[in-house]
């Protein structure tokens, strides 16, 4: 049975893409320009490293984590790949999590 | 056309050349040692009066080779067992074996993170991040969970995903993928291409993204997800949030929980107990089917949680389901575990 092309969904798509490149490439410039308090704070690794866990991991992981600590590298690597961190927020990690 | 292959080669020489020097573990005691992890858990459910009992165990074991390149893989080995006849009877059923991924990351830096091997498709929120036993709030999945990741959840094939924006506002993630058919034996994949990409904005702690796939097996549809997440500063919340939209059918999720850390007695305790609800919805289009339902559903949950530690979890859950003439209620109650056990040391 042939089905034909979703014609709905495929401009929905585009409309969805599309939208997102404009942020990408309007909106977030724009905002990465203004000064923000955040820019201003100076916080050790291992500060920032709480920040990280805060803003990503404890999204799905509650808080605190028992992570051996000869495992911790291995562990913040395969969650890099799979929360798509940056490598900054790799290394304070790190400093945080296995000091 | 060679100088178009020269462009692209250019292009990702010149952005994977930035850190991919030794990783800077200096000052701390992280080590990359082989590590086998997952999670244990132990299901009793009663849906539309049928009681079933689902053991689960998925290890996941993760390989590095220096600081930049890892094996990982996911396999999960489901009890699937119920009554001999419906709700009386002895047990009976099966184990089923399914490995969610068997994938090789380069790490290159914060932009490029290729992938090969099988990799569980990167559509909308739950089925990379939401899915596994012991992070899953609610053990029912969502009833459109199907769109976007038929057949088998995951593809086989090249994956690039990675940080595009980082800034000390916000970050740009995104993920791109084509999968090719796969017949082999627990490697099973569609043909598909697609990618997500979601904005995560610091301050806020809010997260916006959308996925897109288009299957190009012998049936050709595009699925298109829009999904946000959303944990409030200063508040135990989390609320995150989904539509999907496909040929066969749309609909939508939307869940919220929280820590009852804020109750102000037997602070101890309920500092470890968890609430959670979900409401979905869903809508058939075109006759529904390839895995979503053929009527309309809607479906309401509620849940409570305990976390004796940072590894046992208690859950229990209740929802009630309104099908087209046919409503029912969902029953959850069982516990999940958590390991993560390093196998051998580190040499120094």
């Amino acid at each position: 049975m042939q089905i034909p092309r979703n014609k709905p969904g495929a401009a929905l798509c585009t409309a969805i893409l599309a939208s997102f490149l404009w942020i990408a490439s309007v909106i977030a410039p724009l905002i990465a320009q203004q000064p923000s308090q955040k820019q201003k704070e100076i916080l050790t690794p291992e500060q920032r490293g709480e920040r990280v866990f805060a803003n990503n991991c404890a999204r799905c992981h509650r808080p605190p984590m028992t992570i051996p600590p000869q495992a911790t590298g291995t562990i913040i690597m395969h969650m890099r790949v799979r929360a798509r961190l940056s490598r900054q927020e790799e290394q304070d990690l790190l400093r945080y999590l296995a000091p | 056309m060679k100088t178009k292959t020269l462009f692209v080669c250019c292009v990702l020489l010149s952005v994977l050349r930035g850190d991919a020097q030794d990783s800077d573990t200096t000052g701390t005691h992280a080590g990359y040692v082989p590590v086998a992890s997952g999670s244990l858990g132990y299901v009793y459910s009663v849906d539309g009066g049928i009681p079933t009992i689902e053991p689960q165990i998925n290890p996941v074991l993760l390989i590095p080779f220096g600081s930049h390149v890892l094996f990982e893989s996911r396999t999960e080995f489901t009890g699937f067992f119920e009554r001999r006849k419906g709700s009386s009877g002895d047990y009976t059923g099966k184990v089923y074996k399914t490995v969610d991924y068997v994938q090789l990351d380069w790490l290159a830096n914060t932009h490029v993170i290729p992938v090969a091997g099988r990799y569980l498709l990167p559509f909308g929120l739950y089925a990379e991040r939401l899915d596994p036993l012991w992070i899953a709030n609610l053990q029912d999945i969502p009833i459109d969970f199907s769109i976007g990741t038929r057949t088998s959840g995951a593809g086989v094939g090249p994956q690039l995903r990675g940080v595009a924006v980082e800034t000390p506002i916000f970050n740009v993630q995104y993920s791109a993928y084509y999968s090719v058919h796969n017949n082999v034996t627990q490697l099973q994949s569609s043909r598909t291409a697609g990618g997500d990409a979601s904005a995560y904005f610091k301050d806020l702690h809010v997260e916006i993204g959308s996925s897109y796939q288009r299957f190009l097996d012998k049936r050709q549809v595009n699925n298109a997800a829009v999904y946000l997440a959303w944990q409030p500063l200063h508040t135990p919340l989390d609320i995150k949030a989904e539509f999907d939209h496909s040929y066969t059918g749309k609909g939508y999720w939307i869940e919220g929980c929280s820590m009852l850390s804020s109750v102000p007695v037997a602070t101890n305790f309920f500092r470890r107990m968890q609430l959670v609800g979900r409401d979905e919805q869903f809508f058939p289009l075109n006759g529904g089917g390839n895995g979503l339902p053929t009527v309309g559903v809607r479906r309401g949950e509620g849940g409570l949680n305990y976390y004796i530690g940072d590894d046992w979890r208690l859950i229990s859950s209740y929802g009630r389901q309104f099908n087209s003439g046919h409503n029912f209620n969902l029953w959850d109650l069982g516990f999940t575990y958590r390991f993560v056990w390093p196998i051998g040391r580190e040499k120094k």
